[in-house]
């Protein structure tokens, strides 16, 4: 029986800062969201409607700022045009650079198109943006938005497709290397979205009971799903130690930073689960805050935890979270712009928690 | 004159003469294109390395890199076996690999593998997206914390092509490194390999990633990741930026 010490090493810091946490976090809200306002807003389901216009907004505000997360990663921004300039089709970070401006440019006039009714009855309010608003404004197109709908929803299975499937690929870091990945990501996004939404729909378009039960309906099956990706990927981790879910288990196992962020992320589901079933009306703050909470800890934990993980060397690299922009102002940043851009569009729909909200012209009628 | 410096001069002679030229112009493609004429490598004996980090050093001072990172490190560990205690030394740098995985996830192909089998990083193409970092098992590579560009060991490519063994074959104290082409069966590399083929191992064999830095002597517990009680190390300061700490 030999005992191994390390007494010389290196710590190598993240490369990935949480810039990129809250880039997967905002994307995943923003096509989730997306996805969620397709039933009211593109094809005009009567009890989706409130909810639809919320989820909107959501995608919109999400989608505007998660790309400003992944610039700010990079350090210098201008370093985008590479991407273009020169593109490796070997590299699924390659093909996000050509999938997310697809996906936020369809979703952008999506948005426009649905919201064109709604810009243009708040013009007739007067007014310094009534300008603005008529220029962006106008008549209800049901069969424009249902067809931006569709293209927007191609961009986003992309966008999806990729933010998953670019982490899943690094083998290095186990992990990270595993099939389910992908899936978790989703789950999470689609959790995360029903959050925002609930959120959203009591505070720009002070929704009533009814989005607060679908919201909440919603949210038990995202959870659900959640937690049967979580528990398929102990199975596999217990049942196959070679496998890749095995690789990664042995990797965190035994380890008590590790062990606390598994109760956290089944409380993150439990709680949110166990809210919704006794409560599912008037529980919509507390839920969506939970679901926010899950789905960014989940990434949190993926990211941050993942790069904790030594590849070589022994225990885990410890990486104090920095106050700097590299660190806690950029997550700060993120939110404050994040808010920003809320205000602004919420502005030039001249909402601000009124209650005529769930009456807008928004929803395609008879779409 | 060591046997590997030797036969490293003798082979000089074959070096292309357009490389360093394009490697001043930062024309990463050139490189990678210009017809193979070494496959370098390097050969490290582990029982010669006796841990004294001049490598490190003499590596930071040729490359100038930046504080608190390292392109290449000598590992230390104290293994107890009843009333026995030894150290373990291992020298570690880039893998220099046949099929390196931090090349296929660069966006923008600013990483490359370059005719004579250097992994290479082109600076100016380089976004500093820190993917072929995640991407390296060997935890080889990091962010230049003043650049925001990936760096790492280029066996020292300018030194290469001015005929020179990288520094830290150079400094080596016990002659543990041994730098050489693997092209020439001639070399001393390519002879270690063969003479003590039993007694050569790689870092990380499962990640099929086929390095060009082979060990010789390594006990096959130190060759993946070590399970050992971390101990001596830990970040000692928060700094801006994206470096590493010892």
């Amino acid at each position: 029986m030999s005992e191994i010490t390390e007494l010389l090493s290196v710590s190598r810091d993240p490369a990935w800062a949480p810039w990129a946490v809250q880039y997967f976090f905002l994307i995943g809200l923003s096509y989730g969201s997306f996805v969620l306002s397709l039933p009211g807003i593109a094809f005009g389901v009567e009890r989706w409607r409130g909810f639809g216009r919320a989820a909107l907004i959501g995608a919109l505000v999400c989608g505007i700022v998660a790309p400003v997360a992944l610039l700010s990663d990079l350090h210098q921004p201008g370093r985008f045009a590479e991407f273009y300039v020169r593109p490796a089709p070997s590299s699924w970070m390659a093909w996000g650079a050509f999938f997310i401006p697809a996906y936020v440019g369809a979703l952008i006039l999506y948005g426009l198109a649905a919201l064109a009714p709604d810009f243009a009855a708040a013009a007739t309010s007067g007014g310094p943006l009534a300008p603005l608003r008529r220029l962006i404004g106008g008549p209800a197109r049901p069969g424009l938005v249902r067809a931006l709908g569709l293209v927007t929803l191609a961009a986003a299975f992309t966008v999806a497709l990729y933010t998953g499937v670019e982490v899943m690929v690094v083998r290095a870091r186990p992990l990270w290397n595993t099939a389910l990945l992908p899936w978790q990501f989703a789950a999470t996004a689609l959790a995360g979205s029903i959050g925002l939404t609930l959120i959203l729909a009591r505070t720009v378009f002070d929704a009533g009971s009814g989005e607060d039960r679908l919201g909440n309906r919603l949210l038990l099956v995202a959870l659900a799903l959640v937690a049967a990706l979580g528990a398929a990927w102990f199975a596999l981790a217990t049942l196959s130690p070679n496998g890749a879910e095995g690789r990664a288990f042995a990797q965190v196992a035994g380890s008590p930073v590790w062990r606390v962020s598994a109760m956290w992320l089944a409380a993150a589901v439990a709680v949110p689960t166990a809210i919704a079933l006794v409560k599912p009306v008037g529980s919509g703050w507390a839920t969506g805050l939970l679901a926010l909470n899950a789905a960014w800890m989940f990434r949190w934990t993926i990211f941050v935890g993942g790069q904790e993980l030594p590849k070589t060397g022994a225990g885990l690299y410890r990486h104090p979270l920095a106050l700097g922009p590299d660190g806690l102002l950029g997550i700060v940043g993120t939110a404050g712009l994040w808010l920003a851009v809320l205000i602004a569009l919420a502005t030039l729909l001249n909402r601000s928690g009124a209650v005529e909200g769930r009456r807008s012209s928004t929803v395609v009628e008879g779409a | 004159m060591s046997a590997s410096r030797r036969d490293f001069l003798r082979g000089l002679g074959r070096v292309s003469a357009g490389a360093p030229v394009a490697l001043a112009a930062g024309v990463g493609s050139a490189l990678a294109e210009a017809p193979p004429v070494h496959r370098w490598a390097m050969v490290v004996d582990v029982a010669k390395c006796i841990g004294c980090q001049a490598c490190t050093v003499a590596c930071i001072h040729e490359n100038r890199v930046p504080d608190n990172a390292f392109r290449t490190f000598v590992t230390t560990w104290e293994v107890a076996e009843g009333e026995r205690v030894s150290t373990v030394m291992l020298p570690r740098l880039c893998n220099h690999c046949e099929t390196p995985p931090c090349v296929p996830v660069c966006p923008v192909g600013a990483t490359f593998k370059a005719a004579d089998g250097e992994v290479l990083v082109d600076g100016d193409a380089c976004v500093g997206c820190g993917y072929c970092v995640q991407a390296c098992p060997y935890d080889a590579r990091f962010i230049d914390a003043e650049t925001r560009t990936a760096d790492k060991c280029t066996f020292c490519t300018h030194r290469l092509a001015a005929g020179l063994l990288p520094a830290c074959v150079e400094t080596c104290v016990g002659g543990a490194r041994i730098f050489g082409d693997l092209a020439d069966p001639k070399s001393t590399v390519s002879r270690l390999l063969k003479e003590r083929a039993d007694d050569v191992r790689v870092l990380k064999p499962e990640e099929k990633t086929n390095p060009n830095v082979f060990y010789l002597g390594l006990d096959p517990r130190f060759a993946g990741r070590v399970e050992a009680v971390p101990t001596l190390w830990q970040p000692s300061e928060p700094r801006a930026g994206g470096a590493s700490h010892v």
